[in-house]
């Protein structure tokens, strides 16, 4: 380690999990959620329909995704409020040092790193509302592919039983309204959301990767290692 | 405890699209009795119209077999067990007893072309055809005054009985001026609130007088609304479709002539019998969807081969109907064995989100920036270009001002 510099923690090895299991998914769900959106590659092959299956592998690869999402967005629920390591929803609250943070972060991003006037030790407040807009982008497309899903399930039976479409019924029925009255309002709530979460996850990329150019304190580690570093000097100022 | 849980249940799903296809032999017993009280009742009554349903059957050479396989398919249809296959084949002959009036508001009268089916009519048409339709302004001889009076006369008669069958929608700009009827020039609007006012029901037929249609396409110049917009305080059935299915009409006028009831009806007020179940699940080519075998243009290897035509725009997956079961015709052919896409046509707005023959991705409709159609896709990757755009005159700005720092301009 470099003479001067201090080793902070800002992931856990469970954040680092929950991340890139949400990155790798992420790519799975827009890959197969843009075929069935329109199916880009063709099977106009000399096959029997049986051996090819393409579509259905594509909804079964997306939808065991979208369990996946599922499972770690409950956890991030949970950790967003009872982390013992870091509670993000303290740094959502727009209380006067979050806001000033907030703004005090964008003039950085804005000045391209002219002014450099808060703790970039921990995790601050623009990343946690960007972070946020994400889970929230993303619980909205579990409710409206969930809604999507029900459908296949008209006679309200199911393999693991009737309490299954009946509570998506329940959690979803309301995207419906929501959306514009109509299915097809659904549908293409859900392929419009796909492209915001791509402009997010471009932006995210770039801010991460200019944060460690420009701050030289390799905040791109923190996804690997968990750890970031910071001048001792710098540190505990603010 | 599971009494709480049965009504929480009951109060979350009572308007979903879940279908009851068993409901249990009690219930079924007491329907039993009381459908057949009922039936025994009507018998007692004369008959609205001197038309007898066995002489039509034999004057079209449909035989007693032939209509008895109609009778049961048509109590599957309407979810109820075997048992029930002498009440609705008796129904049916007694659908002379039940007084229609038939209203013609704004739309192409695609409806009765479809309830008449002039040539080589099948028993669902027959059953139509003798129903006691008292007045229909499309079909009608009389005009005029003479009309008026007939109508009049029918709603007196029957009132509080007579099913009012609207076909089309309702104009409501320049105060409903865009569509009048009758000699006094009367709007639809005060038409149809004046002939619902006694009606037992309202069944709203076609996509036009469920949803407002085609008429209510975007921009909606005539501001067309669906029936349930305007009729309130009244029992409604709707049952779209460009046209209703006439097999979907028979199954209404028989269920509430054999109950004395409207059937169980969905949170769109679609019949579920009809509309519990998706295109998509019963369709002949589900298989191909499955397999990603997809018709690319018309004509090709593909559409000779009666692959999906999700690529082609078909709207199945997303739409609510038993075209694919039931048919059109008495079971001739449907969009789908025609070799054409689903448009959506029992679904709201069908005409604008559903009816553009093209997957859903590659459909022209209002991006969110509002103005100019674009498809979604085009909508997000311009999304992304603009972000793109942003990233590398940050990126470029970051560089020069990180250089100019390197050679000690910078404040810092």
């Amino acid at each position: 380690m470099n003479q001067g510099y201090k080793q902070v923690k800002r992931m856990t090895p469970a954040m680092r999990i929950i991340h890139w299991i949400n990155a790798f998914s992420m790519i799975g769900a827009i890959a197969t959620g843009l075929y069935i959106g329109h199916p880009y590659y063709q099977t106009f092959i000399a096959d029997g329909a049986v051996d090819k299956y393409v579509m259905a592998w594509n909804r079964y690869g997306h939808f065991i995704i979208a369990i996946i999402f599922d499972v770690t967005s409950v956890a991030i629920v949970y950790l967003y409020f009872f982390s013992r390591f870091e509670k993000p929803y303290k740094k959502v609250i727009p209380n006067a040092k979050n806001l000033t943070e907030f703004k005090d972060v964008v003039v950085n991003l804005m000045t391209l790193n002219r002014k450099n006037e808060f703790d970039s030790t921990h995790s601050d407040s623009f990343n946690t509302v960007y972070f946020t807009i994400f889970h929230l982008l993303l619980l909205w497309m579990l409710f409206t592919g969930l809604q999507m899903y029900v459908w296949g399930l008209g006679s309200g039976l199911s393999s693991i039983g009737s309490w299954w479409p009946w509570m998506l019924h329940v959690a979803t029925d309301w995207t419906l309204y929501v959306t514009g009255g109509s299915k097809m309002d659904v549908r293409l709530s859900h392929h419009y959301t796909m492209w915001f979460i791509i402009s997010w996850i471009v932006f995210h990329i770039y801010y991460q990767v200019w944060r460690t150019i420009f701050w030289k304190e390799a905040d791109i580690a923190i996804v690997v290692g968990g750890s970031k570093f910071v001048k001792d000097d710098k540190a505990g100022k603010k | 405890m599971s009494d709480k849980i049965e009504a929480v249940k009951k109060l979350f799903t009572s308007k979903s699209s879940r279908v009851e296809t068993n409901k249990g032999d009690t219930y079924y017993q007491e329907l039993f009795v009381k459908c057949e009280a009922r039936l025994n009742e009507m018998r007692a009554q004369t008959p609205a119209n001197r038309l007898d349903f066995s002489e039509l059957l034999e004057e079209n050479g449909i035989d007693r077999r032939e209509f008895m396989k109609w009778a049961s398919a048509t109590t599957a249809m309407l979810m109820l067990p075997p048992m029930f296959t002498p009440l609705v084949a008796d129904a049916a002959v007694m659908m002379n007893r039940a007084p229609v009036i038939w209203l013609e508001l704004q739309d192409c009268a695609g409806n009765s072309e479809a309830l008449l089916r002039a040539d080589g009519p099948k028993i669902d048409e027959i059953v139509l055809d003798i129903i006691s339709l008292e007045y229909h302004e499309t079909l009608q001889a009389a005009s005029g005054h003479q009309a008026e009076k007939q109508l009049d006369e029918a709603m007196e008669l029957f009132k509080g009985k007579y099913l009012l069958f609207v076909e089309g929608s309702i104009p409501m700009g320049m105060d409903g001026k865009y569509g009048t009827i009758g000699a006094a020039g009367e709007t639809f609007h005060d038409h149809l609130m004046r002939c619902s006012e006694n009606a037992a029901a309202v069944v709203a037929v076609g996509a036009c007088a469920t949803f407002g249609g085609i008429p209510a396409a975007s921009p909606n110049p005539t501001g067309a609304v669906g029936v349930m917009s305007v009729v309130k305080n009244k029992p409604i059935i709707n049952i779209p479709a460009c046209p209703a299915n006439p097999a979907n009409m028979v199954g209404v006028i028989l269920h509430y002539l054999l109950t004395g009831q409207i059937p169980e009806l969905d949170s769109l007020l679609r019949p579920k019998f009809a509309f519990g179940y998706r295109i998509h699940d019963n369709c002949e080519r589900r298989a191909h969807f499955d397999a990603g075998e997809y018709v690319e243009e018309w004509g090709d290897k593909g559409a000779q081969n009666n692959f999906c035509l999700y690529k082609m725009g078909c709207k199945g997956p997303m739409t609510f109907n038993n075209c694919s079961i039931v048919r059109y015709n008495d079971a001739v052919n449907w969009p789908i064995g025609v070799g054409r896409g689903c448009i959506g046509c029992s679904e709201p707005d069908f005409w604008d989100k559903y009816a553009y023959e093209r997957p859903m991705a590659d459909a022209k409709i209002k991006a969110p920036t509002g103005g100019v159609e674009k498809t979604v896709d085009e909508f997000g990757l311009g999304m992304l270009t603009a972000v793109g755009i942003g990233i590398g005159i940050h990126a470029a700005a970051s560089a020069i001002a990180g250089k100019r720092e390197k050679s000690g301009e910078s404040h810092e």
